[in-house]
């Protein structure tokens, strides 16, 4: 049984004014458990409304969307997510952020200090513990909240754009620690991006959504072996991959513009 | 306090020393500050100022902390739920415009001329700012921190304690802080209408008898005490809100 089952879903937005938006649309997907699902598609293809409906944020208008072979009704400690712009309470220290979701489990004060010194060591944030996410470069919260994420021991990740708001080096610094991160700890991941490169060097399977509506339009299956190096990004099997998902992702962006022609 | 405050504060009064001095302005009108000084000892050593101080603060503390009180939790309830702003919010907007010196002669009448009545007025004067500062601290709270929290295993009523009342406290402190100014403006008003104590009545009474350096005597405790105050709950704000003021516009000044 796959971890996320999608079946033709289907996600209609109601602007208010009587015109919808259909952002998903016959979608349809399977992630197996441990995987590394990365999804790419032009902008505005519905990538982030599946993150939303997949994490319970949002409700599917019609379909069907199992976790763990039960319909999603709304948000869980099993399924977290990840912003783009971290989203770190800031009223909290960086220990205080990684311990809330333990916090709000129950568990006790000694065994979160326990998970505390872990995590901030998986993500490499030693001697940071006591500091406000105001005091901490773009690269270190994201580490934050991706340790405040993992800290709560969900079956899945979700992560939406994380690292789009980064400079081009602490970005590429940050897909790398992400790997190893990964291969520690092996929980399944949905990685939603803009960037091809990003998207093929992390995943096992890469999704490229079609847009208006977003629906599935192909599947990869990325063949490099793990643990990776960076220096595969360069390899001409590599940089094929990425040629043709870009190729893909530009089919798609000039259908939409010729659809914007035809409107005016 | 910095060079600047000093040297504003030293010219002013130099120059007003001067004027009473010289005598450029009847004294009647402007005593020099050397003279309400001597006056304000005066009514130290008597105790007649620490009676009146006492009287007004304890109006204004009582009426104040009902305000902080009430329109913290009414706030935080009508903010949290939209339902029941619908049914609030008119009231409010129908009270709040209504100065709360215009309520006194139908307090006067509900509860007699003691301290309740004044008391009532100060809560009626602070709650509104502290009030809809809460509704809007409430409201603004960043969605993504709820569907942060949510998505990390947070209860409804864990989002509301740990994601909403800390995320809005700056909005609320801000409320406190507007009201203790509107308070002391209040207290003074009533005072000076219905009271035979406190820093208005002060005031009305050395108008009476022209005793003009005794008048400023309540005015300088008045500025005194608003200062003190306001410097209070700043404080307090600060050390609530370190991580607030340095991801904002406050810290950088």
């Amino acid at each position: 049984m796959p971890l996320i089952d999608v079946h033709k879903v289907r996600k209609v937005y109601a602007n208010g004014q009587g015109k919808n938006t259909v952002a998903l649309d016959d979608f349809s997907l399977q992630v197996e458990e441990k995987e590394f699902i990365t999804i790419v598609g032009p902008s505005g293809c519905g990538k982030t409304t599946f993150l939303l409906l997949v994490a319970g944020l949002e409700q599917i208008t019609s379909g069907v969307l199992l976790f763990d072979g039960h319909p999603i009704d709304g948000p869980d400690a099993n399924q977290t997510i990840i912003f783009q712009e971290y989203v770190l309470f800031p009223w909290r220290t960086v220990a205080g952020n990684i311990e809330f979701g333990p916090e709000v489990k129950g568990i006790s004060k000694r065994k979160r200090r326990e998970i505390i010194k872990n995590y901030v060591r998986l993500v490499g944030l030693e001697g940071f513990e006591n500091r406000y996410p105001h005091e901490l470069s773009g690269g270190m919260r994201q580490r934050v909240a991706i340790a405040r994420a993992l800290a709560n021991e969900p079956k899945l990740l979700l992560m939406d754009e994380p690292f789009g708001s980064l400079d081009a080096l602490t970005r590429e610094a940050m897909q790398v620690e992400l790997l190893r991160i990964w291969q520690e700890n092996r929980c399944t991941v949905l990685f939603v991006t803009h960037s091809i490169e990003e998207a093929v060097f992390l995943s096992d399977r890469l999704v490229v959504v079609s847009s208006q509506p977003g629906r599935v339009k192909k599947i990869f299956h990325i063949p490099f072996g793990r643990p990776r190096k960076r220096e595969i990004i360069t390899s001409t099997d590599f940089v094929a991959l990425a040629a043709e998902v870009k190729g893909l992702i530009l089919e798609e962006e000039n259908y939409k513009e010729r659809i914007n022609r035809w409107e005016k | 306090m910095k060079k600047g405050n000093v040297l504003s504060l030293i010219s002013f009064f130099g120059v007003w020393e001067v004027v009473g001095q010289w005598q450029l302005v009847d004294p009647l009108f402007l005593p020099a500050p050397t003279v309400i000084l001597a006056e304000a000892w005066k009514l130290t050593c008597s105790g007649e100022l620490f009676t009146h101080i006492s009287v007004s603060l304890y109006r204004a503390g009582m009426g104040y902390g009902l305000g902080a009180l009430i329109g913290v939790g009414l706030g935080v309830i009508v903010g949290w739920s939209r339902r029941l702003e619908e049914y609030v919010d008119p009231l409010i907007e129908m009270i709040r415009p209504i100065s709360p010196i215009a309520l006194l002669p139908l307090m006067i009448l509900w509860f007699g001329m003691g301290n309740s009545s004044k008391v009532i007025i100060i809560f009626k004067a602070s709650l509104f700012p502290i009030l809809l500062n809460t509704i809007a601290g409430v409201k603004g709270v960043d969605i993504k921190l709820i569907q942060a929290a949510k998505t990390l295993g947070a209860n409804q009523r864990q989002v509301f304690c740990k994601i909403i009342l800390p995320a809005s406290l700056p909005m609320v402190l801000t409320g406190l802080r507007i009201s203790t100014a509107l308070a002391m403006l209040a207290i003074v008003g009533v005072e000076m209408l219905a009271a035979e104590s406190g820093l208005g009545y002060l005031l009305v009474e050395a108008e009476r008898v022209f005793d003009t350096p005794k008048m400023f005597v309540g005015l300088l405790v008045l500025g005194i005490l608003g200062y003190l105050w306001d410097r209070l709950v700043r404080f307090a704000q600060n050390r609530i809100l370190l991580w607030h003021r340095q991801t904002t516009l406050e810290g950088e000044i």
